[in-house]
């Protein structure tokens, strides 16, 4: 009897397994997004309708739009605040890196919808901020109830632990030592982060980015309930369409945009990376 | 020239951990103000406070609750052993076999992280309903959440794995154990802190799940479901107070470990001094 590979052995259950539940699926609304839907039924007749009537409904194109620029305000803010936050618990954590990492995982715990309807009793009118500025006798903030920031801020909330991880993920694999090397050499802590330190990092920064953006733009709950009534988001709609509307045909075409919307993204920061320069060994020499 | 530097550095450093404690306080602030909430005759305006444990009361004598309670339950349990599983088995094999196909099977492992919860939702709702004829069901909505989970536990284990010293294996392999015995008593008693990390992440994504879980359950409730639909009418103390319960446990477990790594008793993989 032949010998069964043991990496297939291994690794092969999982690829299966992301077959048939996650690409299937996908080419399944790729399929749809061609197809016609009527009463709630979806019928096979092929057809470029739905793509159509995305072009053609600018409601569509600013959803995108809006969700497009959301997630890219919430990736920088998340960028620049999630570096000095890794970086300090990758080296200055000592034994209890793991726990400081994990206290920022551990809000998880508590589902997105009660920590978003926290935001907003903390954000709203008459939440904590805006009760005790009445108190001292300030206005309210209004860009803190219902607006784009207020959305923006919850996002920020919701995947700045997901930045934090990759970056640092990536920070304890990094060889410190090198700064030393930099600083022996003369450069200046400036010189060294931006000549050593940021390019041998960028790969797990660069997860770290898409890793908040994807989600973002995909966004449905937090600016229904913390973006007020201008903030419709393309997720928002998408959800709609296999929910109250049941049109699942424009659905699956929508599906089919934040997809490749996805892609463009994931393909644009895998145009940044080079391996070579980036310090990549190619995983555990062995 | 040294202690000018060194003191910059000094500074950087407080600096830096200042804003580590500025994101713990605004990531816990809502948490607080949820636990706070719990205990509030009126969560819809708790300020002034005045407190009560009727919340609490009403989560233990409403049944839909321990429905929703237990169908998360299941979905955490089943997507994160599945997920610990599926991924640890790609991961050892990604490391240890080394292949011209390693790349392929890493964006395999890996590609979920990359398609939005939104899309996984509804694109299996779509497949399992119209091609499959399957209503929505529990086992569905454990394979859809593992999905995610396996990617997020393939990432977690590989980075803590890429270090792993397989010369351990091979010399247990040398003195004659089987492959399967040298996982139990080489490699995993090792490895398993990130194994356990893994299961922790995929549990606790699939447990809080709302997209990808609502889109595959229909009426099934689930704890974030239950939320999501009571939000119409606001949202229940209940929910709340369970809530406050859950911090509660993590806390505790939160606690117990800083009490372990404080004493050294466990190290959770740390090797430094």
């Amino acid at each position: 009897m032949k010998r069964f590979p043991p990496l297939l052995l291994l690794a092969g259950p999982g690829i299966l397994f992301i077959l048939v539940t996650l690409i299937l699926p996908l080419a399944a609304i790729f399929m749809f997004s061609f197809w016609r839907t009527e009463s709630y039924e979806l019928y096979a007749d092929w057809n470029l309708d739905n793509y159509r009537t995305l072009m053609r409904e600018p409601a569509y194109l600013v959803f995108l739009l809006r969700s497009g620029l959301g997630a890219l305000a919430t990736s920088l803010i998340c960028l620049i605040y999630a570096w000095p936050v890794a970086y300090f618990i990758a080296r200055h954590g000592g034994r209890y890196r793991l726990l400081l990492v994990l206290l920022l995982a551990a809000p998880f715990f508590t589902g997105v919808i009660l920590r978003i309807a926290a935001l907003q009793g903390i954000l709203g009118p008459g939440g904590l901020i805006n009760m005790a500025l009445g108190i001292l006798g300030f206005q309210p903030i209004a860009a803190l109830m219902y607006t784009q920031t207020a959305a923006t801020i919850g996002h920020v909330y919701l995947f700045i632990p997901f930045m934090v991880t990759a970056i640092y993920l990536s920070l304890v694999n990094f060889n410190f030592d090198l700064l030393e090397t930099a600083k022996v050499n003369g450069a200046g802590p400036l010189r060294a982060f931006i000549e050593v330190t940021w390019p041998l990092n960028w790969i797990g920064t660069a997860i770290g980015i898409v890793l908040v953006f994807i989600p973002c733009l995909a966004s449905a709950v937090t600016p229904r309930f913390l973006g007020g009534p201008r903030a419709t988001s393309f997720g928002m709609s998408l959800g709609q369409q296999f929910g109250e509307t049941g049109t699942w045909a424009l659905g699956s075409a929508m599906g089919v945009v934040l997809f490749l919307a996805s892609l463009a993204v994931l393909a644009l920061m895998g145009l940044t990376v080079n391996l070579k320069r980036s310090g990549f060994t190619g995983m555990g020499t062995r | 020239m040294t202690s000018v530097g060194d003191r910059a550095e000094a500074w950087r450093r407080r600096a830096m951990s200042l804003l580590l404690w500025l994101l713990y306080i605004f990531l816990y602030a809502p948490i607080l103000y949820v636990i706070y909430a719990s205990f509030s005759v009126d969560i819809v305006w708790p300020f002034p406070p005045s407190f009560t444990t009727d919340a609490y009361a009403e989560l233990f004598d409403n049944a839909l609750y321990a429905d929703a309670l237990a169908n998360s339950l299941l979905i955490g349990l089943g997507s994160g052993a599945v997920s610990t599983l599926l991924a640890t088995a790609g991961v050892i094999g990604v490391l240890r076999y080394p292949s011209r196909h390693r790349g392929l099977i890493l964006i395999a492992f890996l590609a979920p992280l990359f398609v939005a919860e939104l899309l996984i939702g509804i694109s299996s709702l779509a497949f399992n309903a119209r091609l499959l004829g399957l209503p929505g069901n529990l086992f569905s909505a454990i394979a859809a959440n593992a999905v995610e989970g396996t990617a997020f536990a393939f990432l977690i284990i590989l980075a803590q794995l890429v270090r792993y010293d397989w010369q351990m294996d091979d010399a247990a392999m040398v003195f004659g154990a089987a492959p399967v015995r040298c996982f139990w008593e080489v490699t995993l008693p090792t490895i398993w802190p990130s194994l356990l990390g893994a299961f922790l992440i995929s549990f606790i994504l699939a447990f809080n799940n709302l997209e990808i879980s609502f889109y595959n359950l229909g009426a099934i409730p689930t704890l974030p479901s239950v939320a999501w639909g009571s939000l119409r009418f606001g949202l229940g103390p209940e929910l709340f107070a369970l809530a406050a319960l859950t911090n509660g446990l993590v806390f505790v477990l939160f606690a117990v470990m800083y009490v372990l790594m404080r004493t050294g008793i466990v190290r959770f993989g740390y090797r430094g001094g």
